[in-house]
């Protein structure tokens, strides 16, 4: 089956904290405007600001990308950094490595990767040590 | 009405849709100083009060008030991203020019208090009242 699919890319660059969140706003700008739910919409942008903050304070860049196909929306963030040695570690409610800097931008709670997995559908993280992490998230449409 | 109560949200307040609060109310409650805001009509679903932006993505609802000590950009992203009514800067902290023209820009109104973070949530506590479900709404998407 052929569907009609939207594709944006965005860059974004570790350590960048003036610019951490623009890719998600843009995508929730997008996705309103394509006349999406706002229940839908918050819960992608809630899950790709989660994941673009977690590239900002950890990793050196990466690639964020929205598709948006009738069936739902995905957005997939390739990083190069430092990858995360135990996932079933770093998707528990509290854990972080996050440095006192992080904090004091009010991030760094151990609360973003299980909260990218409470706002979508489908979760799926991988991750190479010293090479980096992808993370695909889905939100269903139906 | 609007949807700005959305599928998974906290079942309303005690007092049903009358328990919301326009930004006026809110922002007399907690002797707030406007620092943006064009319309102070809309309607205030409740309140959440953190310094960890972490935490707002987890507990807000939409159309909740965020109270915080916590004074940069990535407060007004965080209150955009979450679909807030309104930040209310609390602890009487200096706020930076480039927060309020971020707030602008993304449509986020933003008051100053001198209330400690523990004082403004102890006033809106009381203007929500203790049933509002919002003030107690955790984790549940």
């Amino acid at each position: 089956m052929t569907e009609a699919e939207f594709v944006r890319a965005y860059e974004i660059v570790g350590a960048d904290f003036t610019n951490a969140g623009r890719a998600s706003t843009s995508i929730k700008e997008t996705l309103k405007n394509m006349g999406l739910a706002s229940a839908l919409i918050r819960r992608v942008a809630i899950a790709a600001y989660e994941a673009e903050m977690n590239t900002v304070m950890y990793a050196r860049r990466a690639t964020m990308t929205l598709h948006v196909t009738p069936a739902g929306v995905t957005i997939d963030v390739q990083d190069e950094g430092p990858g995360i040695p135990d996932i079933q570690l770093a998707m528990q409610e509290g854990y972080s490595t996050a440095t006192a800097a992080m904090r004091e931008m009010g991030f760094g709670a151990g609360m973003g990767l299980p909260n990218i997995k409470r706002n979508t559908d489908e979760f799926v993280i991988t991750s190479e040590v010293q090479r980096g992490t992808t993370l695909v998230m889905k939100v269903h449409l139906n | 009405m609007s949807d700005t109560v959305e599928t998974g949200a906290a079942p309303r307040s005690a007092a049903g849709p009358s328990g919301a609060r326009s930004l006026a109310e809110v922002r007399a409650a907690v002797n707030g100083v406007t620092l943006w805001c064009p319309d102070d009509s809309p309607a205030v679903t409740g309140v959440v009060a953190a310094d960890l932006m972490s935490d707002v993505l987890v507990d807000a609802r939409p159309g909740n008030l965020l109270v915080t000590g916590l004074v940069n950009v990535q407060v007004i992203r965080t209150a955009a991203i979450a679909d807030l009514a309104a930040v209310v800067f609390a602890r009487g902290k200096a706020v930076p020019a480039e927060v309020v023209d971020l707030a602008r820009q993304m449509n986020v109104p933003v008051f100053a208090s001198r209330d400690t973070l523990f004082e403004a949530a102890g006033r809106l506590y009381a203007v929500f009242g203790s049933g509002s479900a919002e003030l107690g709404a955790r984790r549940q998407v």
